[in-house]
């Protein structure tokens, strides 16, 4: 019998663990490809307005996913070699010499991960119109929904070179884990403790106070915080998951058997021994799949939250559905509106209004050695009348507002609560009027080229432009003259319009902005991280899940002459069965039900810096949740057929 | 007082059609008497093996009754199998068998723990039994961490702690040196004699035979001699040396 007859008929006898590795393989290599295509796709570039950097996008996201399923496919593929010790060192026995074995090893490796490779590509060739479809469909505003067929033998060639590479890196660990085999190791069951490992308070302590500092610092309200704190943060909910799988976990498990009532039923005896025996082996991959899912998650549920509110979002950043303020060139509103009338485009809405600045004097405001202001600013100032009628023809949902003599509303770009609360104390110091600042709000779009602005009481902000303390803006430079802002049909639909408008105000405008270009460059972004998050988070929970399948699988071997004394000191079937539940749960379970934790903090921490922040949103944290409940769904239902899968086989293999 | 009675037990192997036939066991007819210490002797093939996994109820019998408290055990369902090899039979496995997973504590006290025993029945029983045989002091350490004979020990006392009525033991001394195997003898000698424990043991060696206070030869799955040890030990010796050369049974 040659090697390849012998490679043939070991994966047919081994077919239910080798169609593991074939799905998760096939998947990644599917995933690989498509992303792979996509850059290369002349279709996909052309639609892509802002710059290639979707390709520089999917490219990154490519590596991060090969590097991850390397991991993943070597470490399941050790485990899958120890897991068939007993058949390579039978073959040990027979005379075959390691490197013979490792050939034939590697050689099915090849096998299988070649067919993969070919299902892998054939699938994505096959679903390449509609993944080019779908992604060009949840990131282009005007796409056609027409995508031509095209088979693309550069990704073909550059999947098949990077998986082929793993594959050999798989044969190579592979050869390594052989090669430390031990023939005795045949004849004697694993008399040695793999590393129980017996975890200490200590260590159980310090994770947790690791963990809750991190989730303290993360439940933060304030954004300032958070943005300089986002690493710590990470860095100790990371470390603290770590030191908690490593260390605290097992403790954990030593303090439940302490509980001898509970612990000296067999099926606890048994279940909890064996999984704290497994622990080391098995407590870095359990963390790892906690952070991971938790980060993928987070990441996830915040790209789809920004992107199924694109539209309002826009809105709320910019306001109209065109705004610009005239550059040195007058006749730019006429050529403006001729473009409308070209495109055949109704305004529904348009106004031209005035934009004035004013210097009060009030102390400069340095936190921690960041100027917020001093004498170098200045304000955009609007009296109370024609701020309100900025904000009625917005479609945003500011409100109007109301302004008592003597008071002033102060707006900022973003939300820094440390600093609002200083601007709130303070006194605007004109000649010959004191104005107090009432209120400090956020606002994006109606600083039209100013830092701040102000919102006067009328009378006030009359009496300040007669006395010269508040002076119109001139014709010349940025933030000039007026602001002329407009609303009209379909605005977030026509292409050609936009295009026709940018290159006008390109040129001539002072600054301008429009909807659709803030809205397609805004799907653009999200609805490519919403694409790449999919399909990572596909990749990702079947890579875990497959890893904790063979390590389970590697364990059953190990363990089934446990179960053989077991049944004869008369252990019953029903006793095992449950036993063997409470044996695999917790490997599928426990990290699981960490990442939710760690995310729903890390949900917290992207609503403050981003939502109530960066983007403001009403029901934020609640539409995130939503989103990333639904993907611990996704999760928790592939993890339990995952479960059921490895139940089958741990049963199997201890019978 | 009876323990075990077996009638006419036959195993047949290879019952599908594919097979050959192999009759292990023909017909064969005992029984135990509470406080006997068995051993039982016989050629490789000659089905030795079998019959004690016939009377630990691990494997049935092809035909053929195994009376234990007045019931037919070959006639239990499987969870009552479970459930009577729990309460009534203790094993002692050639290789101790106990779980590296678990300290010495936990290997011993399994069965009650299987069995739903509260908490402090398993303490005191286990108490008991580990103060006798000798361990208290390596109790909460793990198998691959104590010698040999404190791991031999700690399996007598799995074995005991159920107080079963019939303890099985399947070449307990193969694999060990003759000290160990020396110790362990003893061990089960002192079980039979402290605890009034039944024990059947099956052996090659002449010289573990020779502590038995009754032997049972098996020759092609049949009953072919019995002997009982006198008092003199030696004589006891020299008649099983000449039965086993009868038998072809190889002596170590
Ligand atoms: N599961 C089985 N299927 C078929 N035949 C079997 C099976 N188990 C044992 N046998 C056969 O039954 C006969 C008795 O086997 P058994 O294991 O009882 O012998 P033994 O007396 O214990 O031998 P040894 O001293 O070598 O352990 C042998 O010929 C053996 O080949
Ligand atoms: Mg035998």
């Amino acid at each position: 019998m040659n090697l390849l007859d012998l490679a043939l008929r070991n994966i047919k006898n081994n077919i239910k663990k080798h169609i593991m590795f074939f799905f998760s393989m096939t998947f990644s290599v599917f995933t690989v490809y498509t992303f792979l295509a996509l850059v290369q796709n002349q279709q996909v570039n052309d639609a892509f307005i802002y710059d290639g950097r979707y390709r520089a996008v999917l490219l990154a996201f490519g590596v991060i996913i090969m590097v991850f399923v390397m991991f993943f496919l070597i470490s399941s593929n050790n485990s899958f070699i120890k897991a068939r010790k007993r058949e390579i060192s039978t073959y040990s026995l027979f005379g075959m010499s390691h490197g013979r074995i490792g050939k034939l090893i590697f050689l099915e490796t090849l096998l299988v991960g070649l067919t993969s490779l070919a299902t892998g590509i054939g699938v994505g060739i096959f679903f390449s119109k509609l993944t080019t479809m779908i992604l060009l469909s949840v990131t282009v505003i005007s796409f056609s929904g027409d995508v031509a067929l095209d088979i693309d033998l550069k990704a073909i060639y550059l999947t098949a070179i990077m998986f082929i590479s793993v594959f050999s890196m798989m044969g190579l660990s592979g050869l390594w884990v052989i090669n430390r085999f031990q023939l005795v190791d045949l004849f004697k069951a694993e008399k040695r403790s793999e590393g129980k490992g017996k975890g200490s308070y200590i260590l159980l302590i310090i994770s947790l106070i690791l963990i809750g500092w991190g989730y303290y610092l993360a439940s933060s309200n304030n954004p300032y915080n958070l943005v300089m704190m986002a690493i710590p943060i990470l860095v100790l909910v990371i470390s603290g998951t770590y030191i908690f799988f490593w260390g605290g976990l097992p403790k954990v498990l030593s303090i439940l058997k302490r509980n001898k009532r509970k612990y000296y039923r067999g099926v606890n005896l048994i279940a909890i021994t064996s999984f704290s025996h497994r622990m080391r082996s098995i407590s870095s991959v359990m963390a790892t799949i906690a952070v991971l899912s938790a980060v993928a998650t987070t990441a996830i549920a915040t790209g789809f939250t920004l992107y199924s509110n694109i539209e309002n979002n826009g809105y709320d950043t910019i306001g109209y559905d065109l705004f610009f303020y005239a550059g040195e060139d007058d006749g730019i509103l006429q050529e403006v509106e001729e473009i409308f009338s070209r495109h055949d485009v109704e305004i529904t809405q348009q106004a031209q209004v005035p934009l004035y600045r004013t210097y009060p004097k009030l102390e400069a405001i340095e936190i921690e050695g960041v100027t917020f202001y001093n004498e170098e600013y200045y304000f955009r100032v609007y009296s109370q009348t024609a701020y309100n009628e900025l904000v009625n023809m917005s479609k945003s949902k500011i409100a109007p507002l109301e302004i008592a003599s003597g008071k002033a509303v102060w707006f900022i770009r973003a939300d820094v609560p440390r600093v609002m609360e200083i601007m709130k104390e303070q006194t605007l110091d004109f000649t010959d009027l004191n104005i107090e600042v009432s209120d400090v709000l956020v606002n994006t779009f109606l600083h039209f080229g100013s830092i701040y602005s102000l919102v006067l009481n009328d009378e006030d902000f009359s009496h300040l432009l007669l006395e010269n303390q508040i002076v119109k803006e001139d014709k010349v430079g940025r933030g000039a003259g007026e602001v002329n802002v407009f609303n009209f049909n379909n605005a977030l639909q026509n292409a050609e319009l936009n295009s026709d408008l940018n290159k006008v105000l390109y040129q001539n405008a002072g600054g301008y902005r429009t909807a659709y270009s803030h809205y397609s460059e805004a799907r653009e972004t999200f609805g490519l991280i919403s694409f790449i998050g999919f399909f990572m988070s596909g990749v990702f929970i079947l890579m875990t899940a497959s890893l904790l399948y063979f390590k389970q699988i590697m364990a059953a071997e190990e363990e089934r002459h446990h179960y053989k004394t077991l049944r004869k000191i008369g252990m019953d079937y029903i006793t095992e069965k449950r036993a063997i539940t409470r044996r695999l749960l917790p490997v599928f379970a426990i990290p699981l039900l960490i990442g939710i934790l760690h995310s729903i903090f890390a949900m917290k921490t992207a609503d403050t810096m981003v939502f109530s922040h960066l983007m403001p949103m009403g029901n934020s944290y609640r539409k995130v949740l939503f989103f990333s409940s639904m993907m611990y769904g996704a999760y928790g239902f592939v993890y339990s057929i995952f479960y059921f899968i490895t139940k089958g086989q741990y049963r199997k293999i201890i019978r | 007082m009876q323990i075990l009675k077996v009638e006419n037990i036959s195993k047949i192997y290879g019952s599908s059609k594919r097979d050959k036939e192999y009759m292990a066991l023909k017909n064969i007819s005992f029984e135990v008497i509470q406080g006997e210490f068995i051993g039982v002797m016989g050629a490789s093939g000659s089905g030795k093996t079998t019959l004690l996994n016939i009377l630990g109820s691990i494997d049935k019998p092809t035909t053929g009754k195994i009376i234990m408290e007045g019931k037919d055990i070959a006639k239990y369902s499987k969870n009552q199998l479970s459930t009577h090899r729990m309460k009534n039979i203790g094993f002692i496995f050639q290789d101790y068998n106990l779980l590296e997973t678990m300290t010495l504590k936990e290997n011993i006290i399994l069965p009650l723990a299987l069995h739903g025993t509260k908490i402090n029945d398993i303490e005191n029983r286990l108490s008991v039994l580990v103060k006798d045989l000798g361990i208290l002091n390596v109790l909460d350490k793990y198998p691959y961490e104590v010698s040999g004979g404190e791991q031999q020990r700690a399996a007598a006392c799995r074995a005991l702690i159920t107080q079963p009525k019939i303890i099985l033991a399947d070449e307990p001394t193969g694999n060990l040196d003759s000290k160990s195997g020396k110790d362990l003898l003893h061990l089960l000698t002192y079980i039979n004699d402290e605890y009034n424990a039944t024990i059947l043991m099956v052996t090659h060696d002449v010289f573990a035979a020779s502590y038995c206070k009754k032997i049972m030869f098996i020759r092609d799955g049949e009953i072919y001699n019995e002997l009982h040890a006198g008092n003199d030990k030696k004589q006891f010796f020299d008649s099983i040396i000449d039965v086993m050369s009868v038998l072809g049974g190889e002596e170590r």
